[in-house]
């Protein structure tokens, strides 16, 4: 049972002053064993209050991030998963679901985490699932003003996945999950 | 004269493939297969007086079963007090402890045991037979009914509730979300389903998600006993770190510790008020110990439920000794040794004074892990295993019990307490020197007739 959190495109400090109130009293340490950030913090201080949550934190560098030594993508491995993470401005065009699969299929990864769109989405695809956490604080994107925060929570448990979808609509934390398996693609060899 | 043999467990039967006999006696000094740290002195050629016969073979229960010639919990004891005892001693106990045993296991043989006979035989000692220690127990504890034909149906029963317990109270949210989805919606395979698209979200029941801040949630409820079960972990990992049976990387050892952490969790969880204090991992290893090296093959895989329920039971008469809250109080810690403090006054008033008052020796200082934990910290292994026979036997309960056996130890070293000073004092009593169970056994019954008096 490993709880994983996916966030990103806060936007700090140029678009939106810090996560809603509502998010940072959900988020306490102690809880999450890995963060994994799509990118756009954009300032250090972020940078230091994720890791306070959790020691295990992945950053992907976004078009704004001032810390330049972040990399493009990075793959890790979660119990029987393996993920990836992209910013996701790289991929063009923006959010299109045949890319990213495209990007999936050279990470070899069975579940892709970018951001960029500021949009929540959850894709599946044959080569396995695209999760857009959207963002983190509401930020305005390229693309659109109205945004919602929302940020991901992954409940790893042996080969299934449960996704936590919060987002905050109205003022409101509001909660949905999503379930998937992964199917065992067993090595044929041993068969 | 046997303080520099080299202790007697390296040379037990352990250690070869095949079992041994390391003397001719059958085993004095180790219960079943497994190690015990009991440096009894096997081969005394002093101490070899005429064998007496073996006892008359009764119907017993556990049918195979190498026939004890001798059992004088007097041998069990370190070296250096073995000079008490004389030879003539020797043969004197043996032949009583020969009838006392064979009582023993008359009582427990029968259809229905008198639970009131059953005290007064193993209030003296139980012998080192295989399996005879984890019934007697089981009996004492009031885990197995006094009718023997009741014990299958009360065995199950009690070994169902404890699986029910692991099931309800071990399993991670994950686990339990899952479950709830699944009985609730029949769970179709997505995996199956388009193979591409947007994943279809869905709600989530009760509100119940892993950053959830409700009291009611069980990921809150989780994650705030994550401290508690990290707790148990570490304590579990320092029991008895020099036995086999709990320590090491053997596949053995670490299933021992897994069912000690599982059994303290669960009753963690099932006395909220209490929970878990350090401490209770110690009073729960010598039961384990006792089942779990039960040689009938049921007894022993069903151990860890079995000792759920005596541990229970054992430390109800215990457990405010455990709350932080009630130490002030009647029923608290300081009050038992306050009680103690003054059955050591009533029997032996000139080492009283000597102790609290001239050398300041605040009882605290060493009865308080005496009492806490039922002794097993003060005495080897099996030593402390001879004193909770005592202890749990004794018809007036074991509190009493308890603190009658602190006060014999404390008149045992008298001598050595008048002639010390604070330093000394406290030193030597936080360091029980090692001595002659059943002596102080005796002792503390002594002081039981004279307090009624």
């Amino acid at each position: 049972m490993v709880l994983v959190l996916a966030l990103g495109d806060l936007h700090v400090p140029h678009r939106a002053p810090d996560l809603p109130a509502k998010f940072k009293s959900m988020l306490v340490p102690g809880k999450i064993q890995h963060i994994i950030c799509t990118g756009n913090l954009c300032i250090k201080e972020v940078h230091d209050y994720l890791k306070t949550l959790c020691p295990d934190l992945h950053i992907t560098r976004g078009e704004y991030d001032e810390e330049t030594r972040y990399p493009e993508t990075k793959t890790l491995t979660i119990g029987q998963f393996k993920l990836g993470l992209c910013h996701g401005h790289q991929v063009i065009p923006w959010g299109d679901l045949d890319s990213l699969a495209m990007l999936q299929r050279q990470l070899d990864v069975d579940i892709l985490v970018t951001g960029h769109t500021h949009q929540f989405t959850a894709y599946k695809h044959e080569g396995g699932v695209v999760i857009n956490p959207g963002s983190a604080t509401g930020a305005y994107s390229s693309i659109t003003y109205d945004v919602n925060p929302s940020f991901v929570l992954m409940d790893i448990d042996g080969l299934r996945v449960v996704v936590y979808v919060y987002e905050l609509i109205d003022g409101e934390v509001k909660v949905d999950k999503i379930d998937f398996k992964k199917t065992t693609t067993v090595n044929l060899v041993f068969l | 004269m046997v303080n520099k043999r080299v202790p007697d467990w390296l040379n037990s039967s352990l250690w070869s493939s095949t079992p041994l006999e390391d003397d001719e006696r059958p085993s004095r000094q180790s219960t079943n297969t497994t190690t015990t740290i009991s440096y009894s002195p096997t081969v005394e050629p002093t101490l070899d007086p005429p064998t007496p016969p073996a006892p008359p073979s009764p119907t017993r229960v556990e049918p195979e079963k190498p026939p004890e010639t001798k059992d004088s919990p007097s041998n069990d004891s370190h070296s250096s007090d073995l000079s008490y005892n004389d030879i003539s001693e020797e043969v004197d106990s043996s032949t009583v402890d020969i009838s006392r045993q064979s009582q023993l296991l008359a009582e427990i043989s029968k259809k229905v045991i008198n639970i009131r006979d059953l005290r007064r035989i193993s209030s003296q000692g139980i012998p080192d037979i295989p399996g005879i220690r984890s019934m007697v127990w089981k009996l004492l504890l009031g885990y197995l009914p006094p009718d023997r034909g009741l014990w299958s149906l009360e065995l199950t029963k009690r070994r169902l509730q404890y699986k029910q317990f692991k099931e309800e109270l071990l399993m991670n949210p994950s686990e339990i979300t899952w479950r709830l989805d699944k009985t609730r919606s029949c769970d179709k395979d997505n995996s199956k389903s388009e193979s591409r698209g947007l994943l279809s979200r869905s709600e989530i029941t009760h509100g119940e998600h892993p950053l959830s801040l409700g009291k009611t949630s069980i990921w809150n409820q989780f994650f705030q006993d994550t401290e508690i079960i990290e707790q148990i972990d570490r304590d579990v990992k320092r029991t008895h770190p020099g036995m086999h049976f709990f320590s090491g990387d053997s596949q053995f050892a670490e299933c021992n510790q897994e069912a000690l952490k599982n059994i303290l969790i669960i009753f963690a969880k099932l006395n909220p008020g209490i929970k878990y204090v350090q401490g209770m991992n110690e009073i729960l290893a010598p039961l384990f110990y006792i089942f779990r090296n039960d040689p009938e093959e049921e007894n022993a895989a069903f151990a860890e439920a079995d000792t759920f329920f005596c541990f229970v039971e054992l430390l109800s008469g215990f457990r405010d000794h455990f709350c932080q809250q009630l130490d002030n109080s009647v029923v608290g810690i300081r009050s038992t040794i306050t009680k103690l403090s003054q059955l050591l006054k009533e029997h032996d008033e000139e080492l009283w004074r000597h102790l609290e008052v001239t050398t300041k020796v605040n009882p605290q200082f060493y009865a308080f892990r005496w009492i806490t934990l039922l002794l097993t910290q003060e005495f080897n292994f099996s030593d402390s295993l001879h004193i909770w026979d005592t202890l749990l036997s004794d018809p007036e309960g074991p509190q009493e019990t308890l603190l009658r056996i602190c006060c014999a130890m404390l008149i045992l070293i008298r001598r050595r307490l008048l002639a010390g000073d604070f330093t000394s004092n406290l030193k030597l009593l936080q360091n029980y020197p090692p001595t002659n169970i059943s002596h102080l056994l005796y002792v503390a019954n002594t002081l039981r007739v004279r307090s009624i008096g």
